[in-house]
């Protein structure tokens, strides 16, 4: 037999038992403390007709998303790679509440290329999404969730920044930019490379000041006096930059009066989601761990295409991700009682009451091979003075019970 | 925070350790042995918080965008290739420069018309965007080393390489035919370190700065 066919493709996972032990706990516990704030769960179908779920996006997830034909309809179908856009369909094409509406999800997605980083195609997408209300509050309390996710894996001080695609949106419109400029000083941007932005916008483009000046110094644009020097830089820019600026200074403020201990820092030329993000972005990072661990961000047009447009806000991680990441404690070793089959009415009450606390019990089933430890079980019931009691288990009372 | 205590730079071995070199010894960092005679691969410096990463030059991208190190210096070449993703090229030093080029043999492009053409190259990313952006079909292979050959035995109608002085072209009987871009060495940093260890690495990339923009003057 040819071992290589157990093989997994690339960049798709399985859980071994203590592994998947530890996402499930990880997942209750991060489902519980969003149902803890009012958000509802929901699940997205994983296999979708393609054009919904490119909707709104701006077509990022086009070449991310795997692709067949719907046999009966004969239409293309495609596995999910992002739930966001499916949760907003819900929002505005299902719901269709007016009150603000907080939702959260949770599954696995695929991705047809990895990241180009950490390797994996099937991240396990969790987030929370709020929906019916435009200003910097629900901006925080998102940004909260986001810091209480980590904290609930045990990431306890990341790195919080924060951007606003308004302003490099703004920007490109007062100068004029074409598409195609637009998204050429995008790319240069996200990769801050320096010299390639001055050849651009002086030599190529020709671009003069005071536009120029606004977009060769956006790059510099990070750190932690990022905004103070943004105010200087973009006295010459038009309101909506301004009013970019005022609302992700709202946010930081109140985030900072919420979460004094939270060291935020800005970075105002990070436009990840560019195409379809209108407000806020943020990103969580940790040490030594090259990407973000976690993203969101404000992107308020989305719900228009799917009927009913809403402003809405969100963050999502990958609950693999997080796990790799997590200080958390080994898992305890685990514990169990070992019972014998047979049909014993006293043992079968013994049993469910023994299960109904919270013990793991485990039959012992005839003719099994004497394996004890695989079974994890450090107690078992053995039938002494007319009654059915716990006795300590090694590995040779097990066998003697099993030839009793 | 705890994770400004170091700074790790991937670095590849030859032309580009020799150049950057001189720049590093601005930034008061010295390796304390040779890389050419160490077979160390993690190269301490006079800072006790600052290590040297020598790794394979195609790999530097790499090692940098995992959080493996913090800053590395890589061609842009190996960026083009590599794609980039996570990473930050904040500053071109302006060292190792030469020119991604196809060549061939003089009369190589007149023949363009008959078929599609072979091109033999290391660059294959960089080839398939050249040739696609101009609506060229062409059949890419991919080789190591030695990419003049290819053209001199019949392997390839065309190579793209890294041309330098053109003059172990000449040798073989080729010429540079077309430019495709300009190549030079770039400090590239991943995200995380870039934002975490923002004081300290934006100290060494200021530094850096200066020292490439006073040589470019001499």
């Amino acid at each position: 037999m040819n071992d290589a066919q157990w093989l997994l493709p690339v960049g798709i996972e399985e859980a071994l038992p203590e592994q998947a032990q530890r996402l499930e706990q990880l997942r209750r516990a991060l489902l519980d403390l969003y149902a803890s704030w009012g958000y509802e769960l929901v699940v997205t179908p994983f296999i979708d007709y393609l054009d919904s779920l490119l909707t709104g996006t701006g077509h990022d997830l086009d070449l991310q998303t795997f692709k067949l034909t719907d046999q009966l309809s004969g239409r293309l179908l495609g596995i999910r790679a992002d739930m966001t856009p499916q949760v907003a369909r819900m929002d505005a094409h299902q719901l269709k509440r007016n009150a603000p509406t907080r939702l959260c999800y949770l599954g696995t997605v695929l991705h047809t290329r990895s990241d180009g980083f950490a390797g994996t195609r099937s991240p396990m997408q969790i987030g929370a999404e709020l929906f019916g209300h435009a200003g910097a509050e629900s901006d925080v309390e998102i940004l909260r969730l986001l810091l209480l996710t980590l904290a609930a894996a045990g990431i306890e001080s990341p790195y919080l920044d924060l951007g606003h695609v308004g302003i490099y949106r703004a920007l490109a419109q007062q100068a004029k930019l074409t598409r195609a400029q637009e998204m050429t000083l995008f790319d240069v941007l996200q990769r801050k490379a320096a010299a390639e932005l001055t050849a651009l916008i002086l030599d190529e483009w020709q671009l003069t000041s005071p536009i120029a000046d606004m977009l060769l110094g956006l790059i510099e644009l990070n750190g932690d006096d990022a905004l103070e020097r943004a105010e200087l830089l973009f006295a010459p820019a038009q309101d909506a930059v301004q009013v970019a600026l005022d609302n992700l200074r709202q946010v930081a403020n109140q985030l900072h009066a919420w979460l004094p201990q939270v060291p935020v820092h800005f970075d105002l030329a990070e436009l990840r989601g560019y195409t379809y993000k209108t407000g806020v972005v943020f990103a969580a990072f940790v040490p030594g761990w090259g990407l973000e661990i976690a993203r969101g961000g404000r992107y308020d047009d989305i719900g228009k295409v799917f009927g009913h447009a809403r402003p809405a806000v969100g963050f999502s991680s990958d609950l693999k991700g997080l796990m790799a990441l997590a200080n958390q404690p080994p898992p305890p070793p685990r514990t169990g009682i070992l019972a014998p089959w047979r049909p014993d009415a006293a043992l079968q009450i013994v049993i469910d009451q023994l299960r109904a606390a919270g013990q793991r019990v485990i039959h012992w089933l005839p003719g099994q091979v004497n394996e004890v430890a695989a079974l994890g079980c450090h107690q078992q019931l053995i039938y002494r003075n007319g009654a059915w009691q716990l006795a300590e288990l090694t590995c040779d009372q097990a066998l003697h019970f099993f030839i009793e | 925070m705890s994770a400004n205590a170091t700074l790790t730079i991937a670095l590849s071995k030859g032309r580009i350790f020799e150049q950057i070199l001189p720049l590093l010894a601005a930034a008061d960092i010295y390796p304390l042995d040779n890389p050419d005679t160490s077979r160390k691969l993690i190269l301490p410096t006079n800072q006790a918080d600052v290590n040297l990463l020598i790794v394979r030059a195609s790999d530097v991208p790499t090692y940098v965008q995992y959080g493996a190190a913090d800053v590395g210096v890589a061609g842009k070449d190996v960026l083009l290739e590599h794609g980039g993703v996570g990473l930050y090229e904040p500053l071109d030093l302006g060292i190792a420069r030469c020119r991604l080029m196809v060549a061939g043999q003089p009369d190589a492009l007149a023949a363009a018309h008959i078929g599609r053409l072979r091109v033999a190259t290391k660059y294959v990313r960089s080839a398939e965007r050249y040739f696609a952006a101009r609506g060229q079909q062409v059949e890419i292979i991919k080789l190591y080393g030695s990419m003049e050959l290819a053209p001199l035995v019949g392997l390839a109608d065309l190579i793209v390489d890294l041309v330098e002085s053109g003059n172990t072209l000449k040798a073989n009987g080729l010429v540079p035919l077309e430019l495709i871009c300009h190549i030079s060495s770039r400090v590239i940093v991943n995200k995380a370190a870039w934002k975490m260890k923002h004081n300290r690495v934006m100290d060494l990339i200021n530094i850096l700065r200066q020292t490439v923009s006073t040589d470019s003057f001499d």
